[in-house]
Formats: C-alpha cells, sequence, structure tokens
C-alpha cells in the first residue's frame, strides 16, 4: 500500500465534497488538522478511516465510518456539518456559523 | 484494566481544582480543540490519545467508560473529579460542568 500525502488527502476531500454538493470546512487550521487526521488514518489501517471516530478493528467493523461516513448524509442537511465538521451545507459556508460538535450516531440503536 | 494506570500526558495549569482526564484522538479537530480550550482557561489536565493504543487496551478502555457512564464512547470523552463525564466538544456543556461563567 503506498502512503498518502497531505496533497493527495485534500485532493480526496475536495472530490469527496464536489461529489455530494457539500463545502469544506473553510477554516484553514481546522481543516488542516482534519486532513492530518485522515492521511494518519489512511497510513495506519488503509482507508480513510474519519478521523474523529476511533477504529473498531477491521474494515469491516469500520466500514459505515469510513469517510464519508454514512452518517453524513444525515447530518450534513440536518446540522449543517458532519460529526468532524470536515465537511459543511453549502448553506451552512454561506451563512458564516461556526460549526458546531453534534452527537455521534455511530453506536445509536 | 485499572483506567488509573494508564500512561496519562499530564498537562500543568494554574487551575486544579478538577480533576480533568480526556480520552482523545490524536487525529481529531474537536479533541484538539477540547483540549485548547482547558488550556485556554488555565486547567491541569491527564489525557491520552486512545487511537495510539494497542487495540486491546483501547478496546476496553471503552468498554468500561460505557459501563461506568452508561453512555456510547465517542471523542472527546472527558471524566471529571471520577464522577461527571462530557462526551464531544460542546463548549457550553464543558463550560457548565467545569464552573464556568457563561461567556468564560
Amino acid at each position: 500500500m503506498n502512503p498518502k500525502t497531505l496533497e493527495q488527502t485534500r485532493l480526496f476531500t475536495q472530490m469527496v465534497a464536489q461529489k455530494q454538493g457539500w463545502a469544506l470546512n473553510p477554516e484553514a487550521s481546522f481543516y488542516e488538522t482534519l486532513v492530518a487526521g485522515l492521511m494518519t488514518n489512511f497510513n495506519r489501517y488503509g482507508y480513510f478511516l474519519c478521523p474523529c471516530r476511533d477504529s473498531d478493528g477491521s474494515r469491516e467493523a469500520d466500514k459505515n465510518a469510513i469517510c464519508p461516513c454514512v452518517w453524513a448524509k444525515l447530518d450534513v442537511p440536518e446540522f449543517g456539518n458532519c460529526y468532524c465538521a470536515l465537511y459543511l451545507s453549502k448553506d451552512k459556508l454561506s451563512s458564516g456559523s461556526a460549526p458546531a460538535a453534534i452527537p455521534d450516531r455511530r453506536y445509536e440503536a | 484494566m485499572n483506567l488509573k494506570e494508564l500512561p496519562l500526558v499530564e498537562k500543568p495549569g494554574t487551575e486544579q481544582t478538577r480533576d480533568i482526564v480526556v480520552y482523545a484522538l490524536s487525529t481529531c479537530g474537536f479533541c484538539k480543540r477540547a483540549l485548547a480550550f482547558l488550556e485556554e482557561k488555565g486547567f491541569a489536565y491527564r489525557y491520552i490519545y486512545v487511537d495510539q493504543l494497542p487495540i486491546e487496551t483501547k478496546n476496553e478502555i471503552k468498554k468500561i467508560l460505557k459501563e461506568r457512564f452508561n453512555e456510547n464512547v465517542a471523542f472527546p470523552f472527558a471524566v471529571i473529579d471520577d464522577k461527571e463525564h462530557l462526551v464531544g466538544f460542546i463548549q457550553p456543556d464543558w463550560v457548565r460542568t467545569l464552573g464556568l461563567k457563561e461567556g468564560e
């Protein structure tokens, strides 16, 4: 497995945002923390595990938490950002309000 | 396993009235923000990056925290004075639980 670079990881997030119709977090330092976290996770596990969630031990166990996680598709429209606040809705971005921490749906029944 | 035996990183601070332990991920933006918040407010605290631990150890930590606080573990997960807990960095909750005034 070839390790990912920060630049490749940034590109990945840009492609996800474009495909999903989302925006990226405009706060540069916060965004870069998440990009570095995603890169670390790829180089550690072999897949882009959400940087704000821990691995449950295997790709199969983590499959729903691989970026973009399955819950982001619910969270971005509902809260204006995903759990990590890597991705924002375009409305949230244009409102200028800061993305906030939201509940994690991962282990919800 | 005993949580008290974990190799926590100690951060000094002038505010030492609360015993604060933060279970965090090294990769997570809100974890970083939570630790910066404690630092900015002058709290002494201890933390550990759970993602950097062996899988058996971190699974045991998550199991203990879940049983103890009856809450699914997400990060950051803070334990205050060994009895209260905070999940996620929702700043108003941290302000209230740590006894800060609104706007502090």
